[in-house]
């Protein structure tokens, strides 16, 4: 008699089809054989993810067309097999699964769609937290104000893009065949800055400059050195990040000098 | 909470709310008396969750968990179930319930509400798992019967007298899903109304109606597969009758979760449980 975790193992081996699975013996077989039984479980799990799936990456889905999507999934979940119960984090790695996706390789600007979809969802989903007011930090001394360091809100996700696939997926998901026909793919890169804000999800193109200033600033680095970076823009572009609600905390490390 | 409806669910018929329904719910407030959501869809913050605090204000709230894999070797995961303490703090169900299934091993989770064996050691780590839930949550749990297509060659515990000792060791209610009850029942061959007399009466504190599908095969064999997409069948009412004689009034829920209709068809298929539920009082009343 199996122990309940060796069996729960052997059931998810069966679950991802790999090989030498041994729980077929364990199960009763009137009528039906433990694999079409297993097979139902299997079907139920693939169902469920792949929904979950199209619902994460619509205008991935409409640019292949169901019958891909279904098999891409397929493979995607094979391999990516969820790691919590909670589904809404299910999905991050589509987009690079797509980019090594043999039968893709035609599209090549699908899997900067699928990181685009990837960083809408997440912005959705983000727990709802309020975003840093720029009137909190006249409270801050100024002795202090050079080892300000700022926090992005959680819905915040910075992309650097191969294609302008903001646009693909606006035009696909708007069903702007007329766009989608003037669309130039290979119009080079786009850096994106999506949140939740205010306003709802927003997605922004960024310069070159603004999107290394506001990648430095998420990631923390030090107001006095974000100064040094880009003397005449930083005050306007923190002043922006705040308004948009981009920014939800600072901290002053007391070892900063 | 201010301008809050009150938390409790009462003894009547309410519906599962799905993400199509939302807004419709929220304008047109319908005449049901409670609605129950799935927690996972509300455990990250934006539209869903606005909705939901929106709703919670007009109806008393039930939340039916489908990810904590109560049935697991290796315990809950600690992130869902803080997960869940949080979305409790801020909505305050009136009920809280789980499956009697597990979904999750090491850390892979196939999100759907697989098949425990039955057996001594199962039931042990069943209990544990929910003591654990109830004493973190800080309040009774109640656990749903599953709908099953396989059972195991070790399992020495009938699923009626499983359920009755989960609920005699922990303390927790039970969620009587007479759906499962009849689609288990035909698929397994056993007797769906000694199922329901095996169950502790006290311990119901909810029902569950939903429509499933009945699959053929062309050799004549046949399985009943519990997708929640389409009316309750007849002899799932038949049934459910038998479970409300037995049980008294218990707050029921109509359940719907593939190809989800309009919500006028919800509203009418609650309107005849609570029909249902009615007939028993009066019943009851005459008695």
């Amino acid at each position: 008699m199996p122990a309940l975790h060796e069996l729960q193992q052997a059931f998810a081996a069966s679950m991802l089809l790999e090989q030498g699975s041994v729980i077929c013996n364990h199960i009763i077989e009137d009528g039906f054989s433990a694999a079409e039984r297993l097979r139902i479980y299997r079907n139920t799990f693939h169902a469920t993810l792949t929904a979950a799936l199209r619902m994460t990456y619509p205008a991935v889905d409409r640019l292949v067309g169901r019958d891909f999507f279904d098999a891409a999934a397929e493979q995607f979940i094979h391999a990516n097999p969820p790691s919590s119960g909670y589904l809404n984090e299910y999905g991050g790695g589509f987009g690079d699964f797509l980019a090594a996706f043999e039968p893709a390789r035609t599209l090549p600007y699908l899997s900067d769609v699928a990181r685009f979809e990837w960083a809408l969802s997440f912005a959705a989903n983000a727990p709802d937290l309020p975003a840093l007011q720029a009137n909190a930090l006249t409270a801050v001394d100024p002795e202090y104000h050079a080892r300000l360091r700022f926090e992005p809100h959680p819905s915040l996700r910075l992309l650097g893009l191969d294609y302008p696939a903001d646009e693909i997926a606006d035009a696909v998901m708007s069903g702007d065949d007329a766009a989608l026909a003037e669309l130039d793919a290979s119009s080079g890169p786009v850096r994106l800055v999506v949140h939740r804000g205010p306003d709802g999800i927003e997605s922004q193109r960024l310069e070159p400059a603004a999107f290394a200033f506001i990648s430095r600033l998420c990631a923390g680095e030090p107001l006095e050195r974000l100064l040094e970076s880009a003397p005449a823009q930083a005050p306007a572009l923190i002043a922006e990040q705040l308004t948009k609600g981009r920014l939800e905390a600072f901290r002053i490390e007391k070892g900063d000098s | 909470m201010h301008g809050r409806a009150r938390a409790g669910i009462v003894a009547t018929a309410g519906i599962g709310l799905r993400f199509p329904h939302h807004r419709i719910v929220r304008e047109e407030r319908p005449a049901v008396g409670w609605l129950e959501v799935h927690p996972e869809n509300y455990m990250g913050g934006g539209k869903p969750l606005e909705h939901l605090d929106a709703i919670r204000r007009d109806y008393p709230l039930s939340l039916h968990g489908v990810g904590l894999s109560l049935g697991s070797a290796d315990g809950v995961d600690e992130r869902h179930l803080a997960r869940l303490e949080r979305l409790i703090e801020r909505v305050e169900p009136g009920l809280v319930s789980e499956h009697l299934s597990w979904s999750a091993v090491g850390d892979k989770h196939f999100a759907d509400l697989l098949p425990l064996p039955l057996t001594e050691e199962a039931l042990a780590a069943v209990c544990r798992n929910i003591d654990l839930t109830q004493e973190r949550l800080k309040r009774r749990m109640l656990i749903e019967n599953p709908s099953t297509y396989l059972r195991y060659r070790h399992s020495t515990v009938p699923e009626w007298e499983f359920m009755a000792a989960v609920a005699a060791r922990t303390g927790c209610g039970i969620l009587c899903d007479v759906n499962n009850v009849f689609v288990s029942a035909c698929n397994h061959g056993f007797d769906a109304d000694r199922y329901l007399r095996a169950l502790p009466r006290q311990s119901i504190g909810e029902i569950h109606l939903a429509g499933h599908t009945l699959r053929k095969f062309d050799d004549g064999r046949s399985i009943r597969i519990d997708d929640h997409g389409s009316c309750v069948c007849p002899e799932v009412w038949a049934l459910y009758a038998d479970a409300v004689a037995l049980f008294g009034r218990v707050a029921t829920l109509i359940e719907w979760d593939t190809d989800v209709p309009p919500l006028a068809v919800l509203l009418e298929e609650a309107a005849h449980a609570e029909a249902i539920l009615n007939a028993e009082s009066a019943d009851a009343g005459v008695a």
